[in-house]
């Protein structure tokens, strides 16, 4: 087993791995950029090295620097989390030649999956249903131009060292195919260091439902179950649950056993997903391997018991998987929400700055994967992602109402998020009757201008302000003395002793 | 004591007073006690009428952030003589003809030049933050006056970034 691994991320999933190597009593390593000196996970790990300056390009995603940095702290592996360079096989490829241990898939895998284009004819030669599109990156506009005619508008354009949305666009008619091209280009560019893209067809209302998969070093394969992941706003990924509600056990099976051919064929190790487009009359069609962790990955986790960052852990440094396909069952219902520094009343606009104030949800089924405090800074360089708050429960139903209580039980101040916006989502009738498609929020929640605010919630709001403001007022006459009082525990407890009885 | 507050840019009055540990307040309704606690110096707890609400708090400047029941409130103080809202309507008015970037970012590409005529709707430049592409359109017909700011440029949300001028 490593004794000590670097983190090569940030935020709530760098923390997260943190944890995982704290409970298995393996030593950390996080690197940051300038931008991040202050950032939780550099407090949580054993080790911080600054890696440069605040552009992903210059930090995060410098490959050299990272694996020097590695070198130096004695690291024998690396987590890459998801994002950045997780799914770089020049990454991985150069971790293997360093003698470092990649913790992910095989370079090789990675780059065969990796190229979209590659491995849908690699699917397609294997049997697994795929979205008709292109099969070649076209150098020529013409050649996107005279595609997009042939499989008809609506096309996608997708990013082919990409996911998360990123150089995602829908084009609907042939004077929009240009721009669209431009502007998905650029983005990918930003987002991979590759601005590859490629033309597919666009499937209407379909279902995103995703199965992940672990497989080991001696060709073991498993997967454990579905996710599905339909409600998106600007192709992210918003609300995660398992099980769907769309699968029943024989579909569930055959998806199942498809995505551990498609890991098979690619010759993949470690974790991953297959994505696949579920459509009205419950043909599925794969999409994509996310050769990485997924944000969403805590509902597997609470659903199967597994810990999948353990298993990627041990997955990597030799061990065979502990369980056998027939071992693996799901239980109960969760449900993931993604919080986001986003301002769902202004067109979901990014929301840097400080965090002033953070609560976070807890009871029993309440789990709460975070990258923020009270105080941290939320900069404008990175993913909006701050936080994920996962729930689960023996049924949806349940899961449902312990996930809208949780919302109302969350409070970030002073940065705008999305968690009121969810809150609306998951207590949808649409979403409730589990008729989840990738355009819920499109559908019912166009131009969405906020939950109505009640009389009573403002006048407490205004009683609050008041009060607020004649304490200070009142603190400042007594040289703010007074005002530490208020607030100390010991103020607030009355008479007391120290080994006093009741 | 009587306060004023601007909550959420709505003027909204109320009158407090404490006598003994019991406060009694009147939002020009109705007048009813309360009594208010702080628990932590970002927590209010309010009794009213056997009722118990929790009110969060943080404080930025001369504003405060405010979570009840999971709604928010920004709260501030109206400036000497309500002109907070006479500046507001000026700056409307000039808003169509200085764009700013809708949040802080960087300006990835300025779509436009200077003297450049502009459409209703046409994008004047590119903004990115969080890996997120936005689009800032003219509001108005006109000419592009002058251009603040260079492609590869951080800004934020309150400095212009081009300048636009009428057609007239």
């Amino acid at each position: 087993m490593f004794k000590k691994i670097l983190i090569a991320n940030r935020g709530e999933i760098a923390v997260r791995v943190i944890k995982a190597c704290q409970e298995m009593d393996i030593s950390t390593v996080a690197v940051y950029s300038e931008a991040d000196r202050k950032s939780l996970h550099v407090q949580l790990a054993d080790e911080a090295f600054c890696i440069g300056p605040p552009p992903a390009v210059e930090s995060y995603l410098h490959m050299e620097r990272i694996i020097q940095t590695a070198h130096q702290a004695g690291a024998e592996a690396i987590h890459p989390g998801y994002g950045f360079l997780a799914e770089n096989a020049e990454f991985a490829r150069l971790c293997e030649k360093e003698n470092i241990v990649f913790i992910g898939p095989n370079s090789k895998a990675l780059r065969l999956v990796g190229d979209k284009v590659r491995s849908r004819q690699t699917m397609e030669k294997a049997g697994v249903p795929i979205i008709p599109g292109m099969k070649a990156i076209p150098k020529e506009f013409s050649e996107f131009e005279s595609e997009a005619r042939k499989i008809g508008y609506p096309v996608m354009i997708k990013a082919s060292a990409g996911g998360g949305g990123k150089g995602m666009r829908i084009v609907h008619s042939p004077k929009d195919l240009k721009y669209a091209l431009e502007a998905g280009m650029r983005e990918a560019k930003s987002a991979f260091g590759d601005e590859s893209v490629y033309l597919e067809k666009y499937i209407e209302e379909p279902r995103h439902v995703e199965f992940q998969i672990l497989a080991d070093n001696h060709g073991q394969v498993v997967h454990l179950f579905e996710r599905e992941c339909s409600i998106q706003r600007r192709h992210q990924k918003i609300v995660e649950e398992t099980p769907s509600q769309a699968l029943n056990p024989e579909l569930r099976t055959l998806m199942g056993e498809t995505a551990k051919k498609v890991v098979q064929v690619s010759g993949y190790n470690n974790a991953g997903t297959v994505e696949f487009l579920l459509d009205k009359d419950k043909n599925f069609y794969f999409l994509e391997v996310n050769a990485r962790l997924q944000v969403e990955h805590p509902v597997t986790e609470l659903t199967t018991g597994v810990d999948l960052v353990r298993q990627q852990i041990l997955i990597a440094s030799g061990e065979k998987l502990p369980f056998q396909q027939e071992e693996l069952s799901q239980r109960g219902h969760s449900i993931e929400c993604r919080i986001y520094a986003e301002d769902p009343l202004n067109n979901f606009l990014p929301s840097s700055g400080k965090v002033l104030f953070l609560k976070e949800p807890k009871g029993p089924g309440v789990r709460h994967d975070c990258g923020i405090y009270s105080g941290s800074n939320v900069p404008i360089y990175y993913d909006p992602i701050l936080a994920k708050l996962i729930v689960w429960a023996e049924d949806r139903t349940a899961a449902c109402q312990r996930m809208v209580n949780a919302l109302d039980d969350y409070v970030i101040l002073g940065i705008k998020t999305t968690i009121d916006f969810l809150k609306e989502v998951i207590a949808h009738p649409q979403f409730t009757a589990g008729k989840t498609t990738t355009s819920f929020i499109e559908k019912n929640f166009p131009g969405w201008q906020g939950r109505t605010k009640t009389e009573e919630s403002l006048r407490l709001a205004l009683i609050a302000s008041a009060f607020d403001n004649f304490s200070q007022a009142y603190s400042s006459v007594n040289k703010g003395a007074v005002r530490k009082e208020v607030y100390s525990p010991w103020q607030a407890l009355g008479n007391w002793r120290i080994g006093g009885k009741r | 004591m009587e306060y004023e507050f601007l909550i959420d840019d709505r003027l909204h009055k109320i009158s407090f007073d404490k006598k003994e540990n019991v406060f009694i307040i009147s939002d020009g309704e109705r007048t009813f006690n309360a009594d208010i606690q702080f628990i932590s110096s970002n927590a209010l707890s309010i009794l009213i009428e056997g009722q118990s609400h929790l009110v969060y708090l943080a404080r930025e400047g001369d504003k405060k952030y405010l979570s009840f029941q999971g709604q928010q409130f920004t709260v501030q103080e109206p400036s000497a003589e309500g002109k907070g809202f006479v500046e507001k309507e000026e700056r409307s008015q000039q808003d169509e003809l200085l764009v700013r970037a809708p949040m802080p970012g960087k300006v990835i590409k300025i779509n436009v030049s200077e003297k450049e005529e502009v459409r209703k709707n046409q994008t004047l430049a590119i903004v990115e933050a969080m890996k997120m592409e936005n689009e800032i359109k003219s509001t108005i017909e006109g000419y592009v006056k002058k251009i603040l700011v260079s492609e590869g440029d951080l800004v934020d949300s309150e400095n212009p970034i081009i300048e636009l001028s009428t057609k007239d």
